[in-house]
């Protein structure tokens, strides 16, 4: 292998979020299974943790030749910050919730940790917003998360309709943050679309 | 309906040689934001026409003009 072919293995930014995603499925899958107990799945989420940084400095490396700016850059940052930290409380809230008879107060706290995790992520995404010099890439990010809001909103609004018609069964109110997500995807190809550029997010 | 704006981006910085990277550079934005304005895809804010016009050193109307 090629010095050229080793840089860009160590690059290539679907490597490192697939083995990131393989990692975290199988402590998960550990953890759920009771194969392995919570200060070990604790140990073990070091691993997914790691491989997401990695992950991160992958996509923050591709910079320079996508013209990703300084705003980008804390960008990626921050969400690898706030994704390795959420990576960690729901393996705790998992770990340490899991069949076991807690107090109020620590299932709040354990509770609430990956919510204010993934709320680290929104305001990653305004910061960004605010941070962006660029203005056409600025309309863009602002653009893409509008559509995902919409998006989101608006999974929110039918799903809880369908459910009082019990046509769909319950799902926790956290999936409309996925489907936020989700509608930053279709945001990123709408920019594509009408400005020819999947934008900077 | 919003006022259709065109431009003389891409000739006059063929006429310099740049490419979209060197004129991003020069007006310090991405070649995204170069590529979009050139494709009439984006109308540039007030202030970026400005600088558009002082990186060519020309008048901003001999630059863009309604379509």
């Amino acid at each position: 292998m090629s010095a050229q072919d080793r840089s860009a293995f160590r690059q290539s930014v679907p490597l490192w979020a697939g083995l990131t995603f393989a990692s975290f499925g199988m402590v998960m899958g550990l953890a759920l299974s009771d194969a392995i107990n919570a200060t070990t799945t604790l140990i073990l989420m070091i691993v997914p943790a790691a491989l997401f940084f990695q992950t991160m400095r992958a996509a923050s490396r591709k910079g320079p030749c996508s013209g990703r700016g300084e705003a980008q850059r804390l960008y990626i940052k921050r969400v690898a910050i706030f994704s390795s930290l959420y990576l960690v409380v729901i393996a705790l809230q998992v770990s340490l919730l899991d069949g076991e008879d807690r107090s109020l107060a620590v299932r709040a706290g354990l509770s609430v940790l990956p919510g204010l995790a993934i709320c680290g992520v929104f305001w990653a995404i305004g910061r960004l917003i605010l941070d962006e010099k660029d203005e056409f890439l600025r309309m863009l990010i602002v653009r893409q998360t509008l559509i995902a809001t919409g998006f989101a909103l608006g999974f929110a609004t039918i799903w809880g309709f369908l459910e009082t018609g019990e046509v769909v069964p319950h799902i926790p109110a956290y999936w409309f943050a996925v489907a936020f997500f989700g509608g930053q995807f279709i945001g990123a190809i709408s920019n594509r679309l009408t400005h020819g550029t999947w934008g900077s997010l | 309906m919003g006022l259709a704006v065109k431009n003389r981006l891409k000739v006059l910085r063929a006429m310099r040689d740049w490419s979209q990277q060197e004129l991003a550079d020069r007006l310090e934005v991405s070649r995204q934001s170069v590529n979009a304005i050139e494709t009439g895809r984006y109308d540039p804010s007030l202030p970026l026409a400005f600088k558009i016009a002082d990186v060519f050193e020309m008048p901003i109307e001999d630059i863009f003009e309604r379509d």
